[in-house]
């Protein structure tokens, strides 16, 4: 198994003095490619911090944090952005996706700061669009299409550039059960299928069902850390 | 493609807000190459006026006549001056010329009196002499009856002299031998009026003049007519190379102090259009600054995805530049026709100006790519630097910051 997330002794500290608060602690762990990851815990445990550190949103306190070796923990904004769109794929709670451009669009424009050739751009969101369950919707603006639609183009978008992991915030919060459980399926088959690193920050069972390893984080630390068959 | 894509929709996001934001670029755009032409075609006029009077757009002299006129300071190959200006293919018109003060007696009184001596014949090609007889007739080089030669004197010495169209004035000047020169010519014309530059002037044929005034067949000046006068400084830097014993000034060199005032009036004005623009530009700032502040979590989101700062900044001046630029063309083609009527008919004023014997009842404007690609390319550069507060803006976005705001 390769490691594609390593985080050493990650600290991210808000605020100043007495208002400071600690949302991580000292958080160490190891991700291995192909992991259907869950970072689980109550509200305020810092499971948002965390995957926003992995996915270099934000800039720890303390600590390093590797993605696929590489240590973006010090990273400038452009090396930041660059290592994003190559290297990072990021579904939102709440879709996220850019209003003005179609679903077809919204697909392409990663690939577009990717310096993609325009052919392989349109055969690659054919392809995604494929993968998710929504051909012949590509020229539909994301506000035609229903939530579970709009989030399955967002999953499209995250892996439309070929991302060593992808990081998902709560992506099924904002969608009906039935929606949430298609979607999940969508990413759990894509998971299997293409051996992608899939990581969820979430509070939804379903997720936690069918991930095969759950992290618990409480105030900050690692309660548990727990591999299982879903 | 998918850039210039975003860019447009984004503008078209807020419809509203977009098209008061263009409509005031447009008015801005339009007020300003307005103020261009009609500032342009009213110097154009005045520059007309003086140079169709008297100095033409590029004059000829020997050494500093110019700035220091001698009678004996005179052009002595004329043949040579005259194929040059004959062969060139920017030259439309020219006329040789002959000046000297002089004292002037009719009857029992006396006046300063100016000499032009013109060549009848070409004169008319440079300036508009013909026109400015408002009495009598215009000069030729043959005596009268009576064997006196003929003048066209200005209004002013008319009335000084209390003369008329038949009555003899006496001239007395000294000639470039140092002799006395005197005689006795005819009146035949009055020229201008009271105002006229040559309100005291005294027009001979040039021959005449030559022979008065000793010059033999010397001339003082060349004054000639460029085919494009807006290219008459170049037409004097290639003349000065064909003509290198020789002095050749531009009219902006013969009447500096002019140029200079009028430069300084347009500089003025291009201020005061800068500031309207400028004033104009807040607005779009604005208008730009609220968009980007309103797409916070999307610029977030775009940044999250790979987007350089440097993308951001670049996507927020396309958009700006894309409405100026939309803003502009409109004004282009709401103007145009407002422009063409100025400058082909113009503006009846209430009351005529008469400009030394001309009169000038219409005030029009000037249509030339200059007074429509300044402003524009005035508009684009300042919707280009507004643009960039906003892109940076947008460009230090935390993805962080951003993602967590609504």
């Amino acid at each position: 198994m390769t490691t594609v997330i390593e985080t050493r002794d990650l600290v991210r500290r808000f605020g100043e003095g007495e208002t400071m608060v600690t949302a991580l602690d000292h958080v160490s762990v190891t991700i291995e490619e192909g992991e259907f990851t869950a970072i689980i815990g109550p509200s305020g445990s810092g499971k948002t911090t965390l995957l926003q550190l992995i996915g270099g949103l934000d800039e720890p306190s303390e600590g390093d944090v590797f993605l696929s070796g590489t240590n973006i923990a010090h990273m400038s904004g452009t090396e930041l952005s660059d290592f994003r769109r190559d290297h990072i794929g990021f579904i939102f709670q709440s879709y996220n996706l850019i209003p003005v451009l179609s679903a077809e669009e919204n697909i392409e424009y990663i690939m577009l700061l990717q310096g993609i050739s325009e052919k392989n751009r349109k055969d690659r969101v054919k392809e995604m669009l494929a993968l998710v369950g929504l051909e012949g919707l590509g020229d539909r603006r994301p506000a035609q299409l229903s939530g579970g639609q709009q989030q399955r183009v967002a999953v499209a978008r995250a892996m439309a550039s070929k991302p060593d992991i992808i990081l998902a915030d709560e992506p099924t919060a904002n969608l009906d059960s039935a929606t949430g459980i298609a979607l999940l399926d969508v990413m759990r088959e894509l998971n299997k299928q293409m051996n992608m690193t899939f990581v969820f920050s979430t509070h939804d069972q379903k997720i936690m069902d069918r991930a095969d390893r759950l992290i618990h984080l409480e105030d900050g630390r690692i309660h548990l850390d727990e591999r299982r068959t879903p | 493609m998918l850039t210039l894509k975003l860019a447009f929709r984004n503008i078209l996001r807020q419809r509203r807000r977009s098209l008061l934001t263009a409509l005031s670029m447009t008015g801005g755009y339009m007020l300003f190459v307005f103020s261009m032409s009609l500032l342009e075609g009213s110097w154009s006029n005045v520059v007309d006026i003086f140079t169709l009077d008297q100095t033409g757009h590029v004059q000829i002299h020997k050494d500093d006549y110019a700035k220091r006129p001698k009678i004996h300071k005179t052009i002595r190959d004329r043949a040579a001056v005259e194929r040059v200006l004959e062969s060139h293919d920017e030259v439309t018109g020219w006329a040789p010329r002959v000046y000297s003060a002089a004292l002037a007696y009719g009857g029992d009184k006396t006046s300063p009196a100016q000499v032009f001596g013109i060549d009848p014949a070409l004169e008319p090609s440079v300036t508009r002499i013909l026109q400015k007889v408002t009495e009598g007739e215009y000069l030729d080089a043959a005596p009268n009856a009576d064997g006196y030669f003929k003048a066209m004197i200005g209004r002013g010495l008319a009335r000084t002299l209390h003369l008329g169209i038949g009555d003899e004035i006496v001239l007395i000047s000294s000639g470039a031998d140092g002799s006395i020169a005197n005689d006795i010519f005819i009146v035949t014309g009055i020229v201008g009026n009271a105002t006229s530059f040559d309100r005291l002037g005294v027009y001979l044929p040039i021959t005449v003049a030559q022979e008065f005034l000793s010059t033999g067949a010397d001339v003082h000046e060349y004054a000639l007519l460029a085919k494009d006068k807006h290219d008459n400084e170049n037409l004097a830097v290639d003349l000065q190379g064909l003509l290198p014993e020789l002095k050749v000034s531009p009219w902006q060199e013969i009447e500096a102090t002019f140029y200079r005032t009028m430069q300084s009036d347009k500089q003025g004005n291009h201020f005061t259009m800068g500031l309207i623009v400028f004033i104009v530009f807040i607005g779009v700032l604005n208008t730009v600054l609220m968009s980007v502040l309103e797409r916070t979590r999307e610029f977030g989101v775009l940044k999250s995805i790979g987007s350089r700062p440097f993308q951001l900044i670049r996507l927020i001046f396309l958009e700006t530049i894309m409405l100026a630029g939309i803003s502009v063309a409109v004004g282009f083609v709401l103007i145009l026709p407002v422009v063409i009527w100025f400058t082909e008919v113009g503006l009846q004023l209430d009351m005529a100006v008469d400009m030394g014997g001309v009169v000038f009842d219409t005030m029009k404007g000037e249509m030339s790519t200059y007074v429509f690609f300044m402003p524009m390319g005035f508009m684009l550069l300042t919707a280009a630097l507004i643009s960039i507060p906003p892109g940076l803006r947008a460009a230090r976005i935390l993805p962080r910051v951003a993602l967590g705001s609504h």
